[in-house]
C-alpha cells in the first residue's frame, strides 16, 4: 500500500481558520482523520512501538483509573480534538507534577499535578488543546523524521510511555524539546480548538502564567527540571503571543464550576501528594495562588498549613496554625487539620489544646491509619 | 553508564570453566513435566538497546519490536518440537495478571542473581524458590498445570561503540560489545514452585533477525525438562 | 531509560555481592542492640542502603530487612551517591514517631516509589517505649507492590528501628510471623 502524504492531506468538511487568527498566521486548516500507517513503514513501526507504552500505562499502579473523571477528562479532550476525537485516548495519571502529553498513535497523558493546578476546564482545554495541536500538525512525527534524532528514536518513545519518570524525563524530555515555532503553531491551534469547543481563550495565557510563578518559587529558580517545561521551552513573548490570540477572538465560557464539582473528590489526595513532594517553596506559591483564588475552601488552608509545619522554619509554626484555625472557620476541613494543631500543640506544651485538636481528629476520622498512636498522645497529655 | 568493560570482566569469570550439572536448573525432587501437561506460554518480556560510543544503553523500541515477533515465532516453533501442549495467553487476560506477572520478575531475578551468582546460604545450593498460592490466579484464567515464563535483555554495539572497541583492541584493552541476558522459567501452578530456570548470560546472539532469534530461543530452553 | 540498567546490573554484579549467613540464636546489631533469632537469615551487602544493614531470605529483588542501629543525630539514613539533586533525609534526636516514620517514608520513595501508610501504633521495641507502623509501597523499577512492616525506638538520642518489606502476595505473609518474633525479641542496651 502507498504511503499517504498525511501533511499535504486536503480535508471535505474541515474547519476554517476563525476569523481574526488569520493575521499573522499562514494558513493551516485541520487534516482529515489519520489513518494507521503501513505495519512496515517507519511510521508503522512507531505506531506499534507506541502500542507497545499505551499497554504499559494501562497496567501501570501509577495509573489513575476512575471512570468518571476519565470519562469528564475524555469528553474534554473529545470536544477539541472534533473529527479527530475517536483518535484520542486520555489516559490519567498519579503524578503530583504538571504534565500533559501527546504520542503520535493518539495517545493522551494527563498527570494529576496539571489537574490539580488549573482553575477550570477552559485552562485544562488551553494545554490539552496545545497538545493536541502538536498531534495534528504532526510535529513529534517530522522531529522523528529528522535524521539527527534517529539515533535515540527508542527514547523517545519510551518518553511517551513513561509514567511518572521524573528526573529521567527531564532529562530525556529536554533532547526532544519542541521548537520555538512548533510551540507557536501549537498555541494558535489550541487556542482555535478552544473557541471552537466554546472555551474562553483568555485563560490560555494564565495557566503559562500560574505555571512560571510557581516555577520561579524555586530556590533554584530552575525551570527545566519540570519535565512539561523541558518539553515546552516557556518563552515570555509566547504569552504574550497568546494574549493577542484570545483577544482576537474574544467570548466562551471557563466552566469554572463543573471542574471544582469534577475534581473534588480527587482534590485532597492531590494536595496530600502535592505536600509530600518536599518542594515547599513552589507549594508555598501554588497554595498561595489558590487560597487568593477561593478564600473560603478549607482544603487549600489546610494543606499550606501542613507545609508550614513541614517545613517549620522560623515564623512558620505560627503560619501554619493560622491556616489550620482558618480552615476550620471556613468548615468542611479534612480531619489532618486538627492533626496537624495538635502536633504543634503538644511540641509547644499546650497541653489542653493539644488534647483538645487530637480529639477532635480522632472524633472525625476514627479509622485513621495514625489513631493508636494519637490516643495514646491524648493519654499522655492528661497527665 | 560505564556497564560495557565490567561486563566484559564478569563474562570473562563466568566463562571461567564452570560446567553447571543440570540439576542445578532444576527444583528439588522435579526432573521432568509428566506427559501431556498442559503449559501456559505467558508472554515474553524482551527489551533491546544499543549501546553509543561513551557507552550508554539506548532502548531501541524498533529493534525490540522486531525482536518480540521473531521470539514469538521461535517460541512457537521451538514447542512443537519440544512437543508440548501449550496455551498462549491472550492480552487482555495478561492485564488481569499483571501483579502476578510482575511478582514472578522480581523472584526470577533474585533466582539469576543467587542461584546462579552469589548463593544465598538459607537456600542450601537449592533452587528453592515458590511464588505460591497466588499463581493459582493464571490455572483460573487458562487451565493450565504449568507456566512457562521467558525475559531477554540485548544489547549491540552501536558502529561508534565498533570503532572503539577496534581502535582500544590495538592498544591492549578489551571493551565489550553488548551482551545478551535473559532467563527462561518453569513454573508449577498449583504450588507455585519454580520448578526449572534457565539463565543466560552471554556475549553473543542476536534477536534482531528470525534465525538468530531461533538460536537465542534455543539456548535459553536448553533442556528443558520434557518427560522423554 | 527504563529498567534495563537496574535489571542488567543485577545480572553483572551477581559475582560482586558479597552474601554472609546469620545463624540463629543472639545476634548483636551494632553496638547497642541485640535480637534473638529462630532461624537463619542471609546478611547482603547493600552500599545503597546505608547507613542500614541489609537482611534477605529470597533474594534483595524479592524482600529485604534493613536495620538501624544507633542512628545518631543529624545522620543521613541513606545513600547520598544517588542524585545529588533529591533531598536527604536526616534523623533528628527530638523526632517524634510520626516524623520519623516520614522520614523513612521520605526515604523509602527518593526512588519515585510510592508509600501509603497503613497503621501507626505506639509499641514497645527493644524493651523501650517505642512504636510500630505497616505500610504498603509500590516499587517504582518494577511495579511490584509491597507490603511493609516497621518498628522503631529513640534511645539515648539514638535510632533503632527494623524495617522489612516483601511483596504483598505470598512473601510478605510467609516470613511476616519471623520478623515479628525477631522485633520481640530485641533488646537495647542503655
Amino acid at each position: 500500500m502507498k504511503r499517504r502524504d498525511f501533511l499535504a492531506g486536503g480535508c471535505a468538511g474541515c474547519a476554517s481558520l476563525l476569523p481574526g487568527l488569520a493575521a499573522a498566521q499562514p494558513a493551516w486548516e485541520i487534516p482529515a482523520r489519520f489513518a494507521r500507517p503501513d505495519a512496515g513503514s517507519d511510521e508503522g513501526g512507531l505506531w506499534s512501538m507506541m502500542d507497545r507504552e499505551e499497554v504499559r500505562l494501562r497496567k501501570s499502579p501509577f495509573s489513575l483509573r476512575d471512570p468518571k473523571l476519565q470519562a469528564y477528562v475524555q469528553d474534554i479532550a473529545c470536544r477539541l480534538a472534533g473529527e479527530h476525537c475517536p483518535d484520542v485516548r486520555v489516559h490519567l495519571v498519579r503524578t503530583p507534577l504538571f504534565n500533559a502529553s501527546m504520542a503520535p498513535n493518539g495517545m493522551m497523558q494527563v498527570w494529576s499535578g496539571l489537574m490539580l493546578r488549573v482553575d477550570n476546564e477552559a485552562q485544562l482545554a488551553a494545554v490539552l488543546g496545545h497538545e493536541i495541536g502538536h498531534y495534528l500538525a504532526r510535529h513529534s512525527v517530522e522531529r522523528l523524521r529528522d535524521a539527527k534524532s534517529r539515533s535515540a528514536f527508542g527514547m523517545f518513545i519510551g518518553m511517551f510511555g513513561a509514567v511518572g519518570q521524573l528526573g529521567q524525563l527531564g532529562l530525556i524530555a529536554g533532547m526532544f524539546a519542541y521548537s520555538r515555532e512548533h510551540e507557536t503553531q501549537a498555541d494558535s491551534i489550541g487556542v482555535l480548538l478552544m473557541r471552537k469547543a466554546g472555551y474562553d481563550a483568555a485563560e490560555a495565557a494564565k495557566v503559562w502564567e500560574n505555571l512560571q510563578l510557581e516555577m520561579k518559587a524555586r530556590p533554584d529558580g530552575d525551570a527545566s527540571r519540570s519535565p512539561f517545561f523541558a518539553t515546552h521551552p516557556p518563552a515570555a513573548e509566547r504569552q504574550q503571543a497568546l494574549a493577542e490570540l484570545a483577544r482576537a477572538s474574544p467570548g466562551g465560557a471557563a466552566n469554572e464550576a463543573q471542574w471544582r464539582e469534577g475534581v473534588k473528590p480527587f482534590l485532597r489526595d492531590w494536595l496530600h501528594e502535592e505536600v509530600k513532594r518536599g518542594q515547599h517553596e513552589e507549594s508555598l506559591a501554588l497554595l498561595g495562588r489558590m487560597i487568593a483564588r477561593s478564600p473560603a475552601a478549607a482544603d487549600y488552608r489546610w494543606a499550606r498549613g501542613e507545609v508550614y509545619r513541614l517545613r517549620a522554619r522560623d515564623g512558620d509554626l505560627d503560619s501554619a496554625v493560622a491556616d489550620y484555625l482558618a480552615a476550620v472557620a471556613d468548615g468542611g476541613e479534612p480531619p489532618d487539620t486538627h492533626r496537624g494543631l495538635g502536633m504543634i500543640y503538644r511540641a509547644r506544651r499546650q497541653s489542653p489544646e493539644a488534647r483538645t485538636s487530637f480529639q477532635r481528629y480522632l472524633e472525625l476520622a476514627p479509622e485513621a491509619p495514625d489513631s493508636a498512636l494519637i490516643k495514646s498522645y491524648v493519654e499522655e497529655l492528661r497527665t | 553508564m560505564r556497564l560495557a568493560s565490567s561486563v566484559f570482566a564478569v563474562l570473562a569469570v563466568s566463562f571461567a570453566g564452570v560446567a553447571w550439572g543440570q540439576s542445578k536448573n532444576l527444583a528439588p525432587g522435579f526432573t521432568s513435566l509428566p506427559k501431556g501437561a498442559n503449559v501456559v506460554i505467558m508472554p515474553t518480556d524482551i527489551e533491546l538497546f544499543s549501546i553509543s560510543g561513551g557507552g550508554v544503553l539506548e532502548p531501541k523500541a524498533d529493534w525490540t519490536e522486531a525482536a518480540t515477533q521473531h521470539f514469538k515465532t521461535a517460541l512457537r516453533d521451538k514447542k512443537q518440537k519440544l512437543g508440548l501442549r501449550t496455551l498462549e495467553l491472550a492480552e487482555k487476560d495478561a492485564d488481569e495478571l499483571a501483579e502476578v506477572n510482575t511478582l514472578h520478575a522480581a523472584v526470577a531475578r533474585a533466582i539469576a542473581l543467587h542461584h546462579f551468582g552469589t548463593p544465598l546460604p538459607t537456600k542450601e545450593g537449592k533452587l528453592d524458590w515458590s511464588l505460591g498460592e497466588p499463581v493459582q490466579a493464571i490455572k483460573k484464567v487458562t487451565g493450565a498445570d504449568y507456566a512457562l515464563f521467558s525475559w531477554v535483555r540485548d544489547s549491540y554495539a552501536s558502529a561508534e561503540r565498533q570503532a572503539a572497541m577496534v581502535a582500544l583492541a590495538f592498544v591492549g584493552i578489551g571493551l565489550g560489545g553488548g551482551m545478551q541476558v535473559g532467563y527462561a522459567s518453569l513454573v508449577d501452578l498449583n504450588t507455585g514452585q519454580v520448578l526449572w530456570f534457565n539463565r543466560l548470560l552471554r556475549g553473543r546472539g542476536d534477536l534482531r533477525e528470525a534465525d538468530k532469534a531461533a538460536e537465542t530461543v534455543e539456548a535459553l530452553l536448553e533442556q528443558f525438562p520434557v518427560a522423554k | 531509560m527504563r529498567t534495563l540498567p537496574m535489571a542488567l546490573l543485577v545480572f553483572l554484579l551477581a559475582g560482586c555481592a558479597g552474601v554472609a549467613k546469620v545463624e540463629s540464636g543472639e545476634r548483636g546489631l551494632g553496638e547497642r542492640m541485640l535480637v534473638s533469632l529462630d532461624g537463619p537469615w542471609n546478611k547482603v551487602s547493600a552500599p545503597d542502603r546505608e547507613p542500614a544493614e541489609v537482611w534477605t531470605m529470597e533474594g534483595r529483588p524479592v524482600d529485604e530487612l534493613l536495620i538501624y542501629s544507633g542512628i545518631k543525630n543529624e545522620q543521613v539514613i541513606h545513600a547520598t551517591a544517588m542524585g545529588a539533586n533529591r533531598k536527604n533525609f536526616a534523623f533528628r534526636s527530638g523526632m517524634q514517631p510520626d516524623e520519623i516514620v516520614a522520614m523513612f517514608e521520605g526515604m523509602l520513595t527518593r526512588d519515585g516509589s510510592t508509600f501509603k501508610l497503613v497503621k501507626l501504633a505506639p509499641a514497645d521495641f527493644g524493651g523501650a517505649k517505642g512504636f510500630r507502623f505497616e505500610y504498603a509501597l509500590t516499587r517504582k523499577v518494577d511495579n511490584v507492590q509491597l507490603s511493609g512492616l516497621g518498628f522503631g525506638t529513640v534511645s539515648g538520642g539514638e535510632l533503632f528501628a527494623l524495617l522489612y518489606q516483601a511483596p504483598r502476595l505470598a512473601f510478605f505473609p510467609r516470613h511476616q510471623p519471623q520478623v515479628e518474633k525477631m522485633a520481640r525479641s530485641a533488646r537495647i542496651k542503655t
